[in-house]
């Protein structure tokens, strides 16, 4: 005969005891009261023979076939490359690393400020070095017209010079000659030729 | 909102580093034992206090517009855009600043770039290509911007030369009022 078994707290075998919720709508509806069920006649175990003895077909079911590792085996590894990207490291936490604390924080900021430190240094110097060349090219080409001047002025005053000579010994003519053709020779304007003209003859 | 990553984070203080020199200040502890932290929120990083960002933790993530002063924007190939409102924290450290005269503070309010003739006076020894922070004569910020040319090439420049580019100036809030917060 079966027994039966009362369990006084019915709230606690159908969950919360609250009437709408999960719990009690979950589950088997027996008010507390369990009935044992019977024990029926044994039904033979399907693994067992008829002498209680496991079958060997069975047995070859069960048992699980082992599966190797290429390491346990031994067997050597594939040539293979995998790109850096691709490999994941075992054990470390997936997605988003956050820098939240101060100290890393800082650190970041160190690393970008003396990058940016340095970055900026070497463009003042760069700047300060084109400058300079800027300023000695400038220097030169100052050096170069004051040269250029000074020659000038010089042939200017030899040419004068040339004039006052000849104008004590010869006549002016010869003299007027000689500075054209110096001044020719030094790059000033060269003597026009006339323009052509046309008249029409008188009637 | 989240706190950023590192490599956010790198590419937040590099862009910074353009325009201050003191980036420590930044994340100083306060006096009350608080200190600012960087969030992000829709793509936009905002510089607020701890305690601040810890109460706006009860809001969601589509309700809460903005907290803090928001620096700038992540764009989506990880560089990051400064907005104007980020010109009160950048001006307090500046490392280069172009300060315009009366008659140059207009044009750049309403979006040009500064010209020789406007500038009233500037940081010595700035290189070219380095940010700047604008502002009048009054000391008031105006904007920012990348510097043109070095300041020694800068002064044999004709009047109608541009020295500054102009970055984002505080014209801005009224241009682009709908997009500056949201969108």
């Amino acid at each position: 005969m079966g027994t039966t078994r009362t369990i006084k707290n019915k709230h606690a075998a159908n969950g919360s005891g609250i009437k709408g919720s999960k719990a009690s709508k979950n589950g088997p509806q027996h008010d507390g009261v369990i009935k044992a069920k019977k024990n029926g006649p044994k039904t033979p175990q399907p693994g067992r023979g008829i002498n209680g003895r496991p079958n060997i077909a069975d047995i070859l079911k069960k048992r699980k076939k082992r599966v190797y590792t290429e390491k346990e085996l031994g067997i050597p590894e594939l040539n293979k490359i995998t790109p850096v990207g691709v490999t994941k490291p075992k054990g470390k936490k997936k997605g988003k690393v956050f820098v939240d604390d101060r100290e890393s924080m800082t650190t970041i900021l160190a690393l970008v400020q003396a990058e940016k430190e340095g970055q900026i240094e070497s463009k003042m110097i760069k700047a300060r070095q084109m400058e300079e060349i800027r300023e000695a090219r400038r220097a030169e080409a100052e050096a170069k017209e004051a040269e250029r001047k000074a020659q000038f002025d010089e042939t200017k005053e030899s040419l004068r010079k040339k004039r006052k000579k000849k104008h004590g010994k010869g006549g002016e003519d010869e003299d007027i000659n000689g500075f054209k053709a110096s001044l020719a020779a030094e790059g000033t304007k060269a003597a026009k030729p006339k323009k052509k003209r046309v008249s029409f003859a008188p009637e | 909102m989240r706190p950023l990553t590192e490599p956010e984070t790198k590419v937040v203080f590099d862009k910074l580093a353009n325009y201050m020199t003191d980036l420590k200040s930044l994340i100083a502890p306060l006096d009350d034992g608080d200190r600012y932290v960087f969030r992000l929120n829709h793509s936009r990083v905002y510089y607020v206090r701890l305690s601040i960002a810890n109460m706006a933790t009860s809001i969601s993530r589509d309700a809460l517009l903005s907290l803090g002063t928001c620096l700038g924007k992540l764009t989506k190939t990880g560089k990051f855009r400064l907005h104007i409102t980020a010109l009160p924290i950048l001006a307090e450290h500046a490392r280069y600043k172009i300060w315009v005269k009366e008659n140059g503070a207009q044009p750049f309010l309403y979006g040009s770039n500064v010209a020789k003739a406007h500038v009233g006076r500037w940081s010595d020894d700035c290189p070219e290509h380095s940010g700047c922070v604008v502002l009048s004569m009054a000391d008031i910020p105006l904007g920012f911007g990348v510097t043109a040319r070095s300041t020694a090439e800068a002064r044999r420049l004709d009047p109608t030369g541009i020295v500054c580019f102009r970055q984002s100036d505080c014209g801005e809030y009224l241009r682009d009022e709908d997009t500056l917060f949201a969108g």
